[in-house]
């Protein structure tokens, strides 16, 4: 009788140890690798695809002025990378054979980053914005071209080339 | 039976202890998560390329005990020298006890919260902030689930 009295008290115990232990914290880990890429791009967005300089009195408007074109800039490139938007012209101001220079197509332009002055060249890309790493920018581009009494009549045109490079 | 005998009896009594202890068990239905290149302007938030990810976490905890998941970056996104922020990376989940998040490398962030054992299984479905301003590379870290039962 004694033993079973003994044999009971230790069962006991043993149930109260494992219940001291039994809900210790216990925690799992696992692990997700996580890769995410990001690549080159560019973005080039004019506000209008045309600019018409509608005839006037060379003494009363002795420049033409376009409404300022919107031009907004979106790159993605390598940290320290240059971002670059030039203008190139076809060729001068044409109508039929007569000519106007295109270098006499000059802009103003405003916008951090963007090339205050600047006059179109058919030869060489011209700057007109340039911006270290990626982003956006926004800017403004106005047009001028002198309008002078020597022009002969005629419809001039020439198309600008807005390249936008983010290497 | 002979007449006159009285039947033998005993009784005898057996202790059994089952032991019941905190367990936890966590698995996940990736190990990898990537998030494609796109256009920012047409994709400003990116869906990983592998969907939903499913969680299914087991837990043994004392009753009314608490268990909770949650989830933690190592680092930033790295590729090489250059850096993004893991707050851009956010999740959406499903499941009961699941919640929605921002992935953090300072504080783990709570992914689930249960009371009592049992099992419980949800998905989370990872998006990353896609903006024009990231310099160009390939971005890693990693994420470290904890399941804690207390």
């Amino acid at each position: 009788m004694k033993k079973a009295v003994w044999s009971g008290a230790v069962a006991a115990a043993v149930v109260l140890l494992g219940s001291s232990s039994a809900f210790a914290q216990q925690t799992a880990n696992a692990s997700i690798a996580v890769t995410a890429n990001v690549n080159a791009k560019a973005k080039l967005t004019l506000s209008v695809a045309a600019i018409n300089f509608a005839d006037a009195d060379p003494d009363l408007t002795p420049v033409f002025t376009s409404a300022p074109v919107t031009v907004d800039v979106k790159a993605r490139t390598s940290a320290g990378g240059s971002v670059t938007v030039t203008v190139l012209a076809s060729g001068d101001l044409t109508s039929g054979t007569d000519t106007i220079p295109v270098n006499t197509l000059t802009w103003t332009a405003a916008g951090a980053g963007f090339a205050a002055t600047g006059a179109n060249d058919a030869t060489t890309a011209q700057t007109l914005g340039l911006w270290t790493n990626s982003g956006n920018h926004n800017g403004s581009q106005t047009l001028s071209l002198p309008n002078l009494w020597s022009y002969k009549t005629g419809t001039y045109t020439a198309t600008l080339n807005y390249t936008l490079t983010a290497p | 039976m002979a007449a006159g005998r009285v039947p033998a009896a005993q009784t005898s009594n057996a202790t059994l202890n089952a032991a019941i202890n905190s367990v936890a068990r966590l698995s996940l239905s990736s190990a990898a998560l990537t998030f494609p290149d796109a256009d920012p302007d047409t994709v400003p938030s990116i869906q990983a390329s592998q969907g939903p990810i499913t969680v299914t976490a087991k837990a043994r905890t004392s009753p009314n005990g608490t268990v909770t998941l949650t989830i933690r970056a190592g680092d930033q996104l790295r590729s090489g020298l250059n850096t993004i922020p893991e707050a851009n990376i956010t999740w959406v989940a499903t499941g009961g006890g699941f919640s929605n998040g921002t992935l953090s490398a300072t504080t783990a962030q709570a992914v689930a919260t249960w009371t009592g054992s049992g099992v419980h299984t949800g998905t989370q479905t990872f998006f990353f902030r896609n903006l024009w301003s990231y310099a160009t590379g390939t971005y890693t870290l990693t994420m470290t689930y904890t399941l804690s039962a207390a």
